[in-house]
């Protein structure tokens, strides 16, 4: 992959553009945002990723389906996530374990963006770093309220 | 988490076979490692500039082409101050030599001697006078003419011819120091035309550190792109380990041997050596081997004092000082802080690899084995936990299986 096509042409950067991470930046941020994914494809049923192992970065869905479940109980799916959803994303923040498992529901397009590069990215693009810290940040903020709310509801009815 | 690998004997086995069978490889097409490794300590030290220029809005290109142009300024100003003094000090090197081989001969007499009169003991041993008759079991020395012991205790002799010490000695030195410069006239024209041999290989460090440079991430993607899908994240793991664990080892050297020169060459000056920070650099960069290169480099500036002044016999001892107090500033402060915390390796380990690298590879094996090592340690570790991680092996088979049956999936025999 040592050729890359312009920001305007590369179809990839259009699929990342819908992603909720990055909608603040440009196409031509994003092109140097994709310089440091790795692109991954995994079949149906395929193992993304354990839960207890140590995490390295962020998984982002370009095409195809991707189930989160724990595997105490494999046949409960906690969430599934279709083109333009992420996970992972603790693992960019620190050297956290996995706390679920992660497996294709059918062939799936996926890229990672690995931690060191991400915090390269802050030395070399604090920018365009940082406009994605808030954007994580933000969602992370709104997981955090829906997991209260829930908590409370469930309080509620007990 | 933060987890201690652990190794068990047969990885730390793999370890040191692989090591050693690189260096062998290594030695084999040398011409091009030494280039290699120069340029991958370049790309270390210049990435944080890249990442400076970068981080002020600036594209990698752009970046690595400033850096690489204010690189070859600096290199092509050093050259133009530094050759002259090379070139006088390769002129004399012949002659200069020699004489060090002769000042460094002289002071070993002049310790052998000085240590003779601080011991008698140890050097003069009683001469033997066997009675008649005696049979105690002392084995008389050999008979000759010169010997006492050959004497018969009644029989008068003359006395012993005096020898003049002083003329041994410098027979001796005198002796040795032809062999040395016959030895550097029989292999000179060797030295030079092998010189000559190196300068293609030296052109390619800066071709080689532009690329590493600009296209360094992106050729780590490439080699990634070939990595099963369940071992990816421990490999990339692999990758950030071996990366930094080089990157800390190089930095870590070049401060250490910026502080070693610094302090070294302070040392040096106010004892009122000639060319002291100089001296100190060329002994600090031999210290880039470690133990052996900095009894070499200590060995070496004890030579040139012994040999620049003569008249001051304790001098050489006053650098040995020196040398010592800055081993153990080393050891104690600046090693810690720089590469100590890069390769934790147990000392007897650390000798025992360089000599081993040095038998199996020679001076480039010397050279090589610490980082060769620090990289072989490192990816035998995880290679190790990924060869013993059952689950990571079963998710590998898994995928190999789903794989294997979408290839197979519409191929029936009718």
């Amino acid at each position: 992959m040592f050729f890359g096509l312009t920001p305007d042409d590369n179809p990839r950067l259009k699929l990342l553009k819908n992603v909720v991470l990055f909608k603040d930046l440009s196409l031509r941020d994003l092109a140097v945002v994709d310089q440091m994914f790795h692109a991954r494809h995994y079949l149906a049923d395929e193992v993304i990723f354990d839960e207890g192992e140590e995490g390295q970065g962020l998984f982002v869905v370009l095409s195809g389906r991707v189930k989160i479940t724990l595997p105490a109980d494999v046949d409960t799916v906690l969430i599934e996530l279709g083109p333009g959803a992420f996970f992972g994303e603790v693992a960019l923040l620190d050297q956290s374990v996995r706390t679920a498992q992660a497996r294709a529901i059918e062939d799936a397009e996926i890229v990672a963006l690995f931690r060191t590069e991400f915090y390269s990215l802050l030395e070399t693009h604090s920018s365009i770093a940082s406009r994605i810290s808030f954007q994580l940040a933000r969602v992370l903020a709104a997981r955090l309220r829906q997991a209260v709310l829930n908590t409370n509801r469930h309080h509620e009815a007990s | 988490m933060n987890r201690v690998l652990t190794t068990g004997p047969i990885v730390w086995l793999g370890i040191i076979v692989t090591t050693c069978l690189l260096l062998v490889l290594f030695q084999t097409v040398l011409w091009l490692v030494l280039p290699l490794l120069i340029s991958v300590v370049s790309y270390y030290i210049l990435s944080p500039l890249v990442h400076m220029l970068m981080s002020h809005g600036m594209n990698r290109s752009r970046a690595v082409m400033i850096i690489t142009i204010l690189l070859t300024i600096f290199l092509a100003a050093l050259a133009i101050i530094v050759y002259p003094k090379i070139s006088k000090m390769v002129n004399n090197w012949q002659g200069k030599v020699g004489d060090y081989a002769e000042s460094g001969a002289k002071l070993f007499l002049a310790a052998e001697k000085t240590v003779g009169k601080m011991t008698p003991f140890m050097h003069h041993t009683p001469a033997l006078v066997v009675a008649p008759g005696d049979k105690s079991g002392v084995v008389p020395e050999k008979k000759d003419k010169t010997s006492p012991a050959a004497v018969k205790p009644d029989e008068k002799v003359p006395p012993p011819p005096v020898v003049d010490e002083a003329k041994v000695n410098e027979a001796d030195t005198q002796a040795l120091d032809d062999q040395v410069a016959a030895r550097i006239n029989e292999n000179f024209g060797d030295i030079a035309f092998e010189l000559l041999r190196w300068i293609p290989s030296v052109l390619l460090i800066p071709y080689m550190t532009y690329f590493f440079l600009l296209d360094g991430p992106r050729f780590k993607r490439f080699l990634v792109q070939a990595i099963p899908n369940a071992f990816f994240e421990k490999t990339l793991y692999l990758f950030y380990r071996v990366e930094d664990q080089l990157r800390r080892y190089f930095q870590g050297l070049l401060a250490l041997t910026a502080l070693d020169a610094t302090c070294l060459g302070i040392g040096l000056w106010f004892l009122g050596l000639n060319a002291p920070f100089i001296l100190a650099i060329i002994a600090a960069m031999m210290a880039w081997l470690p133990y052996l290169g900095s009894i070499a480099g200590g060995l070496l500036v004890v030579l040139v004092a012994a040999h620049d002044f003569p008249a001051d016999p304790w001098l050489p001892y006053e650098v040995v000082g020196v040398f010592v107090v800055v081993r153990l500033l080393d050891d104690f402060v600046f090693m810690p802080l720089t590469v100590g915390r890069s390769l934790s390796m147990h000392p007897l380990v650390t000798v025992l690899m360089i000599l081993l690298g040095g038998a199996v590879a020679g001076i480039a094996g010397l050279l090589l084995v610490m980082p060769v090592l620090g990289v072989v340690m490192v990816a035998g570790q995880i290679i190790g936990e990924l060869l013993t991680d059952q689950r990571i092996l079963a998710r590998h088979f898994h995928a190999r299986e789903l794989r294997r049956r979408r290839a197979r999936v519409d191929l029936f025999f009718k």
